[in-house]
């Protein structure tokens, strides 16, 4: 159980260190406020997740560090029953040189185990790690992976009450990763507590009971995970209309790769509206120009749309269209991609790149993300909810009966 | 934050930083064993040094003179040093994982007392090999040692905390530590200094600590009750200091670090 009652917290702002302690002492103010938190207050059942959403800056690692004790509020209460551990503090106090046996050690001690239960459990951490024989090498010999893998088995046995899980999450393999979920879950279903922060919407959706939003460090929504993502949504749609929309570049400086092939500009237009400005549905033409420093054969062009919340809506590319490209050096083109524009209005950003083969793991010669920023408005033809037209066709069937399997004559017919 | 975690730290400082080498936690105590054998072998053998007050262990008194006030402040200027800059040192810990700051610094005083323990093993060890007399009084030393030890986690805890506002407090302690260490009679001894200066002399803190220390161990003495008395109040009063500037900062440091 995790009961925080109108906690706030504010940070002073000083110009030197100094200043903070003559104000301490000789308590004249010397500072500027800042006010991380505000009045937050919440409750976490036994068996509960909670979900905290919120932006960077909006508060959370702040409530998290309250939570964990490592800040003290300058008001408010926090009342916890039993120990809470989190992710944030994976791997604190591992030493690459000790073995992976002493960092458990070392690490379970921190997390506030007893040397009793460091004993009892260190045989299930070992087998949850899947470290194996490699538990009595020193950690410097570990992958990254490994380390992660290790700081995670010690934290979810140090036994807490409440757990706080944070992007630490994404540790390991997919393999591990659903280990760790299944093993977070089993974690709650013996009534542990569980705090959830996260951008990934759909994680928090599935896996709290209710979720609260933290903005410029107030909880300005509660409730269901569905109703907090839609308010967290809105305060994001809010940011991204100071974000101009850029349909078309001329030069494209940003981005990252060996530059061998480079893009020099693009530009997104309507068939019908003749301007950046689209409809759902309207017929659109994308213009990316690339210029090659040297002679490049089969390389591929790609594009992804993403909406405003970073998410990936569709990606494509010339490998996949089966569109074999190549340029010789010095050599300007211009690929031209056209498309009914079928997702629902709203703002989308356009990332291209250039590539060697289907991916870009091998040669990325020229990766922009972001390249274009372009706003669908308005729909033209039926209209859908969603975030994709999906353009269905629709046939009714009198009778009781829908479309069926063609009959045994038919299908004798057919092979004949 | 459990007395084990602070055992924990302890071990981390005096054995897990080998961890790695052939020798390990040897090295613990080499390095005191080395030290002794320096101070003994170059002040007695090459130096010839003879101190006029004592006769009693011929060529080896001044060597006893030196270590036996220098034992103890190796373990005082090192516990200070490090108590000044542990919640600096600890920062990555201390963000992280909810620990005492209170607390904390115990650990330092714990690990610099092992080295004393292991140093002070192997003087006893040499006393006894040149025959020097070992009484009944030598059990004053733990009692000097913890008065001591007591006053340096108390002085540190306080420099610690306004350490966290003012990083020159690393340096300054530093500096004054060396000031300090001529400051007291630990090299030289007491009676060459001009007997104008001598009271003055003895307001230094640290002074009836060596003075008991080379009381007991070259004289076979009792050592002066009065100023050790004095010690133990101002260990009290800075005690206090640091709980009164702990409370108001707390938050602050926490904030800062």
């Amino acid at each position: 159980m995790i009961e925080a009652i109108g906690l706030t917290k504010t940070f002073k702002l000083y110009r030197s260190p100094s200043d903070r302690l003559l104000e301490s002492l000789l308590r004249k103010p010397r500072h500027r406020r800042y006010i991380a938190l505000d009045e937050v207050s919440f409750a976490v059942e036994p068996g509960e997740t909670l979900g905290i959403l919120g932006r960077n800056g909006a508060g959370k690692s702040t409530l998290l560090k309250l939570l964990m004790g490592v800040l003290l509020p300058d008001r408010g209460e926090l009342r916890l029953s039993g120990k809470l551990t989190g992710l944030l503090e994976l791997g604190t106090g591992f030493d690459t040189s000790l073995t992976g046996l002493q960092n458990i050690e070392r690490n379970g001690r921190l997390l506030g185990m007893s040397g009793q239960e460091i004993a009892d459990r260190r045989a299930e951490i070992i087998a949850f790690s899947e470290l194996g024989d490699y538990i009595g090498e020193p950690l410097r010999t570990y992958s990254s992976g490994m380390t992660m893998r290790l700081a995670f088995a010690i934290a979810i046995h140090a036994d807490p009450a409440c757990f706080l899980v944070d992007e630490a999450l994404s540790v390991g393999d997919a393999h591990f990763q659903q280990k760790c979920i299944r093993r977070i879950k089993q974690f709650r279903d013996q009534g542990g507590s569980l705090i959830f922060v996260s951008h990934d919407l759909n994680a928090v959706k599935v896996l709290c009971d209710r979720a609260i939003v933290l903005e410029r460090g107030r909880v300005v929504a509660a409730g269901t995970p569905d109703a907090a993502v839609n308010a967290y949504n809105r305060i994001i749609a809010d940011l991204d209309e100071d974000a101009p929309l850029q349909a078309s570049v001329d030069e494209a400086v940003g981005g990252y790769g060996n530059r061998a092939l480079e893009l020099i500009g693009g530009e997104l237009c309507g068939e019908v509206s003749g301007a950046d400005l689209v409809s759902a549905g309207e017929p659109v033409s994308v213009c990316l120009r690339i210029k090659a420093q040297q002679r490049i054969e089969d390389f591929t062009l790609g594009i992804l749309i993403r909406d405003r919340f970073g998410q990936d809506v569709f990606g494509t590319n010339s490998y996949f269209l089966g569109q074999p490209l190549t340029a010789s050096a010095g050599e300007r083109l211009t690929v031209e991609l056209c498309f009914p524009m079928n997702l629902a209005p709203g703002k989308y950003t356009l990332t291209a790149a250039l590539h060697s083969a289907h991916n870009h793991l091998q040669d990325c010669y020229h990766w922009c993300d972001n390249l274009l920023r372009f706003e669908v408005a308005g729909i033209i033809g039926p209209v859908f909810y969603g975030i994709a037209r999906l353009e269905p066709r629709m046939r009714v069937y009198p009778g009781g009966h829908g479309p069926q399997p063609p009959s045994e004559d038919e299908t004798r017919a057919i092979s004949a | 934050m459990t007395l084990a975690l602070i055992l924990q730290f302890t071990r981390q400082d005096l054995v897990d930083r080998y961890a790695g080498s052939l020798l390990g936690g040897l090295w613990t105590f080499i390095q005191p064993l080395v030290n002794m054998l320096v101070f003994i072998l170059v002040f007695s053998q090459l130096m010839g040094a003879r101190l006029p007050a004592f006769s009693g262990s011929g060529r080896f008194s001044y060597s006893i003179y030196l270590v036996a006030g220098l034992l103890g402040w190796i373990a005082f200027a090192s516990t200070l040093t490090r108590t000044t800059t542990v919640f600096i040192d600890k920062a990555h810990l201390i963000t992280k994982v909810r620990l005492s700051l209170w607390w904390l610094p115990l650990f330092v005083v714990l690990s610099d007392s092992i080295i004393f323990l292991i140093s002070a093993g192997f003087f006893l060890g040499f006393l006894l090999l040149i025959e020097h007399p070992i009484t009944a009084r030598f059990l004053w030393i733990p009692l000097i040692f913890v008065v001591q030890q007591s006053f340096a986690y108390a002085l540190g805890l306080v420099l610690a905390i306004l350490g966290v506002f003012l990083r020159d407090i690393r340096e300054l302690v530093t500096v004054v530590l060396q000031l300090w260490f001529w400051l007291t009679p630990i090299v030289y001894v007491f009676s060459i200094i001009p007997e104008a200066l001598q009271p003055r002399m003895q307001l230094n803190p640290m002074f009836p600590v060596i003075d008991a220390y080379h009381s007991v161990v070259l004289f076979n003495a009792h050592p002066q009750p009065l100023g050790l008395i004095v010690l133990v109040v101002l260990t009290a009063l800075l005690f206090a200091l640091g709980r009164w500037l702990f409370v108001r900062l707390e938050r602050d440091i926490r904030d800062l670090i």
